[in-house]
């Protein structure tokens, strides 16, 4: 499996992968060093900026995880997106909701 | 209520700067005014049709309010900087980003009201999204509510103002370009607010870290006091107790578990609704992502920003004991140590803070009331111009009834812990229960809400009040919370039917979810509607 992967087609990326997890685990772990991070460097402590440059770092290794796949979802959902939209206003219609 | 006023002078030019300021905001919500008007969809979501940093901006500068260094201050100066961990639950938005957000984007929902009916079908999606619309209407409006009693707090320790002015006066500025332009004004607003917000709380910040002796005076000066624990985000009191004074493992680890996998729900955390309005607003499923996630990194960041100076504020005041009077403490770094003609900025800066959380709230209490009450069951023909016009006259009337809420509202800090996660509690697991999993439907998560609404008042505040109840620490509280309600939605969801299995497949297809919704995927698969799953983790 690749994690920095660059060409999904629009089904492919609809789907739930291993890539979703890693960039939701990567982006939680650069909140979680930056937070700290933050406090850190502004002590002048050298923890923080360690721990800022890491939360830097895991967030540009999360973008190429993931953005690949979103661009290729994005793409082809917009491209559906107003057909989606005009059929939604029907569906939720308060006097439709049973067919009549 | 406790009041503390400062004794603050503003010279000429501080209000030089706070008049431009007030104006240069108005202006800069008032002119997208044709552009507001268009549409349902323009006045309440801006067409759909925002880059990520846009709506990023404005998570940032809506829950960037006048009452958040106040809780989030007061917290600080109460736990040292291991308080960073209450609000930490905005890390949601990390894991949100890639899950719900992206879920919830391709709904297409305008507002969660609209998405319960689209998740679920029946009577039973119905009552859901009529109580959630109701709720969000008043929600927002407590909110104003409660940033707005805020504000005039801050007027009192400033002017000596009597409270209503606070109160009112700049919340009123705000509502002139929400009703004029709506969330094209919100949105361009937050822009400007959110830079000018983070500059001011930047500034302010590093000045009261020098006033208090610098970085390395202050971590002198807090080993010199005995107090070098402080400065340890990680310094808990044990593992687990029933003490409600001390901080424990168990509820760093609980807010932790909540900041995560609350990721995966919609509607676990209040700020989910604001958060919601931004998704949709956003051009693509992409921008909304990224607008997410953004948005919660410079949410936390800032609160590191603010522990800091309160570390400085405890510094140089180390002795208070009324809550009152030290959840103002980065309030006073700015007013009693910035030079004559800064206070202005700071005090605009305030003002920035305020104005982009109340009209954010404005339009989004404006937006339940319009789209999932007016539109949806009083007249669902209405004309665009009629809904605009509809939507105006639900931000005055959610002004009006903020006004006379925040008039009663006494402390800060105890409010929004018990407001912001432990009301939540209750239907955290529901809420991603609605996401993950076919089966649940709207009968269950209808009985979890009104399950939580009355335990969570119960347990927390009233049963202790009464002395029938011990009074139990916030991780406690919140395990038991969940526990409690999940004897009721648990029945409930295997007593009840589940939903129509068209309106599942439909909504499958469009939102593909995560999950545990197998039966579904296959029968959508059975239609032809999707491409059988080849390797997928669905």
């Amino acid at each position: 499996m690749n994690l920095f992967r660059k060409n999904w087609t629009p089904s492919e990326a609809d789907e739930w992968t291993v890539h979703d997890l890693v960039a939701s685990i990567l982006g939680v772990l650069a909140f979680f060093l930056g937070t700290i991070g933050v406090i850190g460097a502004f002590l002048f402590q050298l923890w923080g900026f360690v721990c800022l440059v890491v939360a830097g770092a895991l967030t540009i290794l999360m973008y190429r995880v993931i953005d690949p796949k979103l661009r290729a979802m994005s793409e082809a959902f917009e491209e559906k997106q107003q057909e989606y939209l005009d059929d939604l206003e029907r569906t939720v219609r308060w006097e439709s909701r049973d067919g009549h | 209520m406790e009041q503390v006023h400062s004794g603050v002078e503003f010279t000429a030019l501080d209000w030089v700067w706070t008049i431009l300021f007030v104006l240069l905001m108005i202006v800069c919500g008032v002119i997208f005014y044709r552009l507001g008007k268009r549409s349902e969809s323009d006045f309440f979501l801006a067409g759909r049709g925002l880059p990520w940093w846009l709506p990023a901006t404005s998570v940032y500068a809506t829950h960037t309010a006048t009452d958040t260094p106040m809780w989030i201050g007061g917290a600080i100066y109460h736990w040292g900087v291991r308080g960073i961990w209450f609000p930490f639950f905005a890390a949601w938005t990390a894991v949100s980003a890639f899950v719900s957000t992206r879920i919830f984007r391709r709904s297409l929902a305008m507002s969660q009201a609209e998405w319960q009916s689209l998740r679920y079908s029946g009577l039973g999606a119905e009552l859901l999204r009529g109580w959630l619309a109701g709720w969000q209407t008043f929600m927002n409006m407590f909110v104003i509510a409660w940033v707005s009693a805020a504000m005039g707090k801050i007027c009192v320790y400033l002017f000596d103002w009597p409270n209503w002015v606070g109160v009112i006066l700049f919340t009123s500025v705000c509502a002139v370009y929400v009703l004029v332009a709506g969330y094209w004004g919100v949105i361009m607003a937050d822009f400007q607010q959110g830079i000018i917000s983070f500059i001011v709380i930047t500034l302010v910040s590093v000045w009261g870290v020098v006033a208090a002796g610098g970085p390395s005076g202050i971590v002198e000066k807090l080993e010199t006091l005995g107090q070098s624990w402080r400065m340890n985000p990680f310094h808990f009191d044990g593992f687990w107790g029933l003490d409600t004074n001390c901080f424990y493992t168990l509820d760093f680890l609980t807010l932790l578990i909540m900041a995560t996998v609350g990721g995966l729900g919609m509607g676990n955390f209040i700020d989910w609704y604001p958060e919601a309005q931004r998704i949709q607003s956003a051009r693509s499923v992409r921008d909304a992502s990224y607008a997410i996630w953004a948005g919660g990194f410079l949410s936390l960041l800032r609160n590191s920003v603010w522990a800091v100076a309160i570390l400085g504020f405890f510094v140089l005041y180390p002795n208070i004991q009324s809550e009152a009077e030290y959840e103002m403490g980065w309030f006073r770094l700015g007013f009693e140590h910035l030079p004559a003609g800064m206070v202005g900025v700071f005090f605009a800066g305030i003002i920035a803070i305020h104005l982009s959380t109340v009209s954010t709230h404005l339009n989004l209490g404006a937006l339940y009331a319009t789209r999932d009450l007016y539109h949806h069951y009083v007249n669902p023909e209405a004309s665009q111009a009629k809904l605009v016009r509809v939507g105006r006259w639900n931000t005055v009337f959610l002004l009006a009834g903020a006004f006379l809420l925040g008039l009663t509202m006494q402390s800060i800090t105890s409010w929004l812990i018990f407001a912001l996660w432990l009301q939540a509690a209750g239907i955290w697991i529901p809420s991603i229960l609605q996401v993950v999993w076919w089966r649940f439907n709207s009968w269950a998560y209808l009985s979890s809400w009104i399950a939580n609404l009355l335990m969570s008042w119960l347990v927390v505040w009233v049963l202790p009040e009464l002395g029938l109840f011990p009074e139990l620490p916030n991780w406690v509280n919140f395990w038991l919370l969940a526990f409690l309600v999940s004897l009721v939605y648990v029945p409930v969801t295997f007593l009840t039917k589940s939903d129509d299995l068209d309106h599942l497949v439909r909504y499958y297809v469009m939102s593909r979810p995560l999950g545990f919704w197998g039966p579904i995927r296959q029968e959508a698969e059975r239609r032809g509607l999707i491409a059988a799953q080849e390797g997928g983790t669905n």
